[in-house]
């Protein structure tokens, strides 16, 4: 059993063993002692004895009371006072407040070069500085003026670096932010600058013999200047470079992403014939997956630029995870192709015959003419194909004429597709259909075959028509797209076979209207 | 001449740079303040932090609000003042002065 005593510290209440309480009383009154010199001695005792409640309260969530074991161990999270290191002298803040109280009143403001955080000579950091902007944007005014006003701005630059000096000292690289630019500032800077170069002209002439490689000596100091100005429009072909790429990989990332959070419905899922090739392929997901594929080296390119203008670094684990991401994205995407391209592997040819039977000796072969508007059609080997009632249609198949090998009339349909294998080619060969009409003498054809499918592999139709020698055709003007490449003894263009009779001879389709 | 004194004379003012740019970045409460700086093998002891906030609050380069907190008596979020910006901007120019230094003189003959 241990006695305990109620203690109030920082306004809580708690119950703490007897013993407990000694040690801690000890070690307060220690504490009071040590800060007694101190100015706030109070308010920072007041702070740890808040803290302790605080560890206090940590330690009482299963018990009642404080024991001697967590006073201990409270004592050794707080340390002893002779562990405090912290007798500061009060000369330095006094000091400091002084320095300060000049810099409100502004007694002495001044635009610095910033050769801390240098391109070429700080000018642009500098005067970033002065206005208490991005360095990244009076960069990007400066390369702005570059192409407003041509070779100005260099030599403006040139004027700048000689009108400023560089901050050198901790006082002026706080007076940084000062006073503005007037022309008795830049007058005074040039003359700072001008006795600078006349007496290192001096020192030249004095220690010509004795320093002139030395590595102080003045030639030293040109050397070096020299390769500052050129490593100076490296960095600066570099920044350039850099905002370059930051414009070109923000404004492609920025289309990127209007068109998979817009435009990609439009493009992608909307599209009337995607979903006749792969309906889960451009689901949201596959969008997710593009975008990154797409956006990830925008996003490096825009960081690879940040990096040449301001030299942002990004830490190696984020730069690792970003092209993990991106090697995920495309071995979906990778998959999502495979997919398609698995649907389109193998291909199956099939041909029907169909027998014209007609009375008459001369067939007017002509066809439907209507004005087809295939927007968002599929473009393969010629053939377009798109949506159509609930399936699909197609147009760009092409007639030949030859001669039969029977006394009939035969139309040849050569129908191909694809599938996932032969037996899924073939099949779909089945699903294309073609029509015409057969009224009387007339044979109209339609201007399209249908495919009786959703599903678009590459289907294709070609006609064959066989005439039986001694049979006449009249090839009607609609026939101009479709016929191709029939062979004549005339050797005639087909455009010019149009509207015209022609017979099927031994040697071949002769005309019997034209005009020599 | 004891190493512990040449030890924290060293981490004395290092400590009020590191407690200003902790305080940099937003405001916060003694505790995270410590935390970061034993993570950071700064300070060993809790009791160190308090009389540098007090002190670094007289000189007006912290101020601070309290908070109600679930867990025991009202908090003290700090936060660093203008007046505590301007004098980190400074301390960050004698830092890199100081570590240039340290590099310069430690360097030895056969690095140059």
């Amino acid at each position: 059993m241990n006695k305990t005593v109620n203690i109030n510290l920082a306004e809580m209440v708690f119950h703490i063993n007897e013993d407990a309480f000694e040690i801690l009383n000890n070690y307060l009154n220690t504490l009071k002692n040590h800060f007694k010199n101190e100015e706030s001695g109070d308010e920072i005792l007041k702070d740890i004895e808040g803290r302790i409640a605080e560890l206090f309260t940590g330690r009482l969530d299963k018990k009642e009371a404080i024991s001697l074991t967590d006073i201990n161990e409270v004592i050794t999270i707080m340390g002893d006072p002779s562990q405090y290191d912290d007798e500061i002298e009060q000369e330095q803040s006094q000091e400091y407040q002084h320095k300060d109280e000049d810099l409100r009143k502004g007694k002495r403001r001044k635009v610095f070069r910033d050769e801390e955080d240098r391109m070429i000579g700080g000018v642009c950091s500098g005067l970033a500085n002065y206005f208490d902007i991005s360095v990244f944007w009076s960069r990007i005014i400066f390369i702005g003026m570059l192409f407003l006003i041509g070779p100005g701005a260099p030599f403006l630059y040139l004027m700048f670096w000689i009108a400023l000096p560089s901050a050198k000292t901790t006082a002026e690289k706080l007076e940084m932010k000062g006073e503005k630019v007037n022309i008795n500032n830049i007058e005074k800077n040039i003359k700072d600058e001008l006795n600078i170069v006349e007496n290192k002209i001096l020192d030249f002439d004095k220690k010509y013999t004795k320093e002139i490689f030395g590595a102080n000596s003045f030639f030293r100091k040109i050397v070096d200047f020299c390769i500052r100005v050129i490593t100076g429009i490296f960095k600066f072909i570099g920044s350039c470079f850099g905002i370059f790429c930051i414009l070109f990989g923000g404004i492609l990332l920025f289309l990127i992403f209007s068109f998979v959070f817009s435009g990609a419905e439009i493009l992608f899922q909307n599209h009337p014939m995607v979903e006749h090739v792969y309906s889960n392929f451009f689901n949201n997901k596959s969008a997710t997956w593009f975008s990154l594929f797409i956006g990830i080296p925008m996003v490096a390119i825009i960081l690879f630029g940040l990096r040449l203008v301001n030299n942002t670094k990004i830490h190696m684990n984020y730069k690792i995870g970003i092209f993990v991401l991106w090697i995920i994205s495309l071995f979906f995407l990778l998959n999502s192709a495979k997919d398609i391209s698995i649907e389109f592997q193998e291909e199956a040819k099939n041909t029907i015959i169909e027998n014209i039977i007609t009375e008459s000796d001369t067939l007017y072969l002509s066809m439907n003419d209507v004005d087809r508007v295939f927007d968002n059609a599929f473009d393969a080997n010629g053939f377009k194909v798109t949506p159509f009632e609930d399936n699909l249609m197609g147009i760009g198949m092409q007639l030949d004429i030859v001669k039969s090998k029977n006394d009939n009339f035969n139309l040849i349909k050569e129908v191909i597709a694809r599938g996932k294998n032969k037996q899924i080619a073939k099949e779909r060969t089945e699903e294309v259909g073609f029509e015409f009409l057969l009224e009387d003498d007339n044979l109209i054809f339609d201007d399209f075959f249908t495919i009786s499918t959703q599903k678009w592999r590459m289907q294709e139709l070609d006609l064959t028509l066989e005439i039986p020698v001694g049979m006449v055709i009249f090839l009607d003007h609609s026939l101009e797209d479709l016929i191709y490449d029939i062979k004549n003894v005339h050797n005639m263009w087909d455009y010019d076979m149009l509207r015209h009779y022609w017979k099927m001879e031994k040697e071949g389709l002769s005309c019997i209207s034209c005009e020599d | 001449m004891k190493i512990e004194n040449t030890q924290s004379q060293m981490r004395k003012g290092i400590l009020e740079y590191c407690i200003l740019s902790i305080l940099k970045n937003g405001e916060a409460y003694p505790s995270d303040i410590i935390e970061k700086l034993k993570k950071a093998k700064m300070i060993v002891v809790e009791g160190t932090l308090y009389p540098l906030l007090t002190r670094l609050k007289n000189a007006g380069l912290l101020q601070y609000r309290w908070e109600e907190s679930s867990a025991g008596p009202p908090r003290k979020y700090y936060s660093i003042t203008e007046k505590g910006n301007t004098f980190l901007l400074e301390l960050d120019s004698t830092w890199k002065d100081l570590a240039k230094a340290v590099r310069l003189t430690t360097k030895t003959k056969k690095d140059e």
